[in-house]
């Protein structure tokens, strides 16, 4: 079953939903991006064409985030700050390849604050109509298929909304919608531009195709950034001017950083360029997937689209499948 | 919430070389040989430490001064308070190694685990054949745990190296690798597991020797470091290809994490001076 909005009434529905809801979504700004929508202006604003610089990650992964705080030598436990109570909030317009980004980070993200702001947020889903060069995201679907990520998802069909929904909480909103069955239904498919065929990825770690995309890799760690599914972090403490109080912060980290992988006495593991931009690879497209099953990567192309030197790892993957040599020593030009 | 850690009193220190503590703490936690522990300071981070002993009513960190928080730890004095959260990871295979014979290899600071394991060794001694015993310091100066090595002496084939002349007739110059061979003439190692600690590229000229032993690298464990923040297999930091230290470790088979390890050096190595 699907439910129908008129295009027309889009903006009325989305008011509605802030009544009673803090709605998040993508406001036509430079660049545009996804933020808290404060008022009609805001709505009028609304961009949902244009692919966002940065994915909604960051709603559950703050950059910085207090895991706990101290006080004279005291650790406190960060839960028990009233102040930290977030209210219920709606995420509107997420794309496919951010959707499942999330089902991704559910699986890494173990702790009780990520699962907090999971649990108090209903994703709703936008098809994709205008992708562009970069995306591959039909390339990367999850073989599980099961879970689907979204509470509703809405599809664009020429006048109307066509709205799938994915949870009980997503058919809440839009209970009071005309609904449609079987052959009225419509679910589209994206269109992609670019495809990754990962087959020859696993026996050529070390071959020396990847290092003309290292040459040109500046370690700048944008497409980390930019990634839906990086997660990784460090972990600091601040301490405040009196010396009395503090807290432990977690903050966004990059395994493009030389300083990633240091140990107490100076020891870098990945101390080469090389390493480190294989390691984001092979980590996006197979080491994820042999602990859980499906691609960390969700084929989004913002690390392509970001890159200040436009390395194409999308493209050196591929040109890895026509290399019969597994272990090929001589450098392969592009 | 998994990021709080615990205040633990320090009931002892003691001064092993000139960079090298021990911090008796007491607590109940007993974290199995080779497990490790987030040890933190407010105000300054935390920072994975092992236990080197084994004991259910306290846990002794071994701690060099290498980084912020150690730094930091040296200068506490015993009745502070530490926090402490785990213990996190895989130690050693315990399950594995009884009736077996073993060879536990160590350099510097890389005691500290394998003393935990003797610890255990030592509480359970019939389920064991002979242990051998190699350890790896600086100088004299750099010797650690003295008391504990006097008294293993009479339990087990002990022997302690050092890089530089030697006065004390008990300990022998070179480097552990250099000095396994003479000890090993004529011994047989079907049975044999090796437990490894130390420098990596340390362990990786001991395990060559072993090699050459007719060991295969299933039967030699390597005990790892690496940068981490969460212990949990959240942050990334301690990613050796797909393998995480902090829980799929950081012990591991040798022959499991070999080519993983020399793929990531290799990619260093290729690349070197670009």
């Amino acid at each position: 079953m699907q439910k129908i909005l008129p295009k027309k009434e889009l903006k009325s529905f989305i008011e509605r939903l802030m009544k009673k809801h803090k709605v998040i979504a993508p406001v036509k700004e430079s660049p545009t991006k996804f933020r808290e929508l404060e008022n009609s202006e805001d709505i009028k604003n609304l961009s949902l064409r244009e692919i966002t610089v940065l994915s909604p990650k960051q709603f559950f992964i703050p950059e910085n985030e207090v895991l706990l705080e101290f006080k004279n030598g005291k650790v406190i436990d960060v839960r028990k700050n009233p102040e930290d109570k977030e209210k219920n909030r709606i995420i509107f317009g997420v794309r496919k390849c951010d959707i499942n980004a999330l089902l991704v980070l559910d699986k890494v993200m173990k702790d009780p604050l990520y699962i907090s702001k999971r649990k108090k947020t209903i994703i709703i889903g936008l098809h994709c109509e205008a992708p562009d060069k970069y995306c591959f995201c039909n390339s990367m679907i999850s073989e599980e298929g099961s879970e689907k990520g979204y509470d509703l998802f809405f599809y664009l069909h020429k006048d109307n909304y066509y709205i799938s929904i994915g949870s009980k909480k997503g058919l809440s909103l839009v209970s009071g919608l005309q609904s449609v069955k079987g052959k009225d239904e419509v679910i589209k498919k994206i269109k992609n531009f670019r495809a990754l065929n990962d087959k020859g990825i696993e026996r050529s770690y070390r071959n020396k195709i990847w290092e003309s995309d290292a040459d040109k890799c500046l370690s700048c760690s944008a497409c980390t950034v930019d990634c839906p599914t990086c997660n990784c972090f460090d972990i600091r403490d601040e301490l405040d001017a009196n010396l009395k109080t503090g807290r432990r912060v977690r903050s966004f980290s990059s395994c493009q950083l030389r300083s990633f992988s240091r140990v107490a006495g100076g020891k870098i593991f990945r101390e080469s360029r090389l390493a480190r931009f294989k390691h984001f690879v092979y980590h996006k497209v197979v080491y994820y997937k042999k602990h859980f099953g499906r691609y960390m990567c969700t084929g989004c192309g913002r690390c392509l689209r970001v890159c200040p030197t436009k390395i194409d790892w999308v493209n050196t993957i591929n040109l890895l499948n026509e290399i019969k040599d597994a272990d090929n020593k001589g450098r392969m030009k592009k | 919430m998994p990021y709080t850690p615990r205040p633990y009193k320090i009931t002892g220190i003691k001064n092993l070389a000139d960079d090298v503590k021990v911090f008796r703490i007491r607590c109940s936690m007993n974290p199995s040989p080779g497990r490790f522990m987030q040890v933190s300071i407010p105000g300054v981070g935390e920072c994975p430490l092992t236990s080197c002993s084994y004991d259910p009513k306290y846990v002794d960190l071994l701690v060099r001064k290498a980084g912020n928080v150690t730094s930091a730890l040296f200068r506490l004095k015993k009745g502070d308070r530490v926090f402490i959260r785990g213990p996190y990871g895989k130690g050693f295979p315990l399950n594995k190694i009884q009736k077996k014979k073993l060879i536990l290899v160590a350099g510097g600071t890389g005691i500290a685990p394998v003393t935990s394991l003797i610890g255990y060794i030592e509480k359970n001694r019939r389920e064991f054949g002979s242990v051998d015993i190699y350890f790896g310091f600086k100088d004299e100066g750099h010797i650690l745990l003295k008391d504990k090595i006097r008294g293993w002496r009479k339990k087990f084939n002990i022997v302690v190296c050092l890089n530089k002349r030697v006065k004390d007739k008990k300990c022998e110059e070179g480097f552990v690798h250099e000095i396994m061979g003479k000890h090993w003439k004529n011994k047989d190692n079907k049975d044999t597991l090796a437990f490894l600690c130390g420098p990596e590229i340390m362990m990786d000229c001991v395990t060559k020797e072993l090699n050459s032993f007719g060991m295969g690298n299933n039967k030699i464990y390597w005990s790892l470091e690496r940068r981490m923040e969460c212990a949990m297999g959240n942050c990334g930091r301690c990613l050796i290809q797909d393998l995480y230290v902090c829980k799929d470790g950081p012990v591991f088979r040798y022959d499991l994490i070999k080519p993983k390890i020399e793929n990531e050096k290799a990619s260093n190595e290729d690349y070197k001076g670009r």
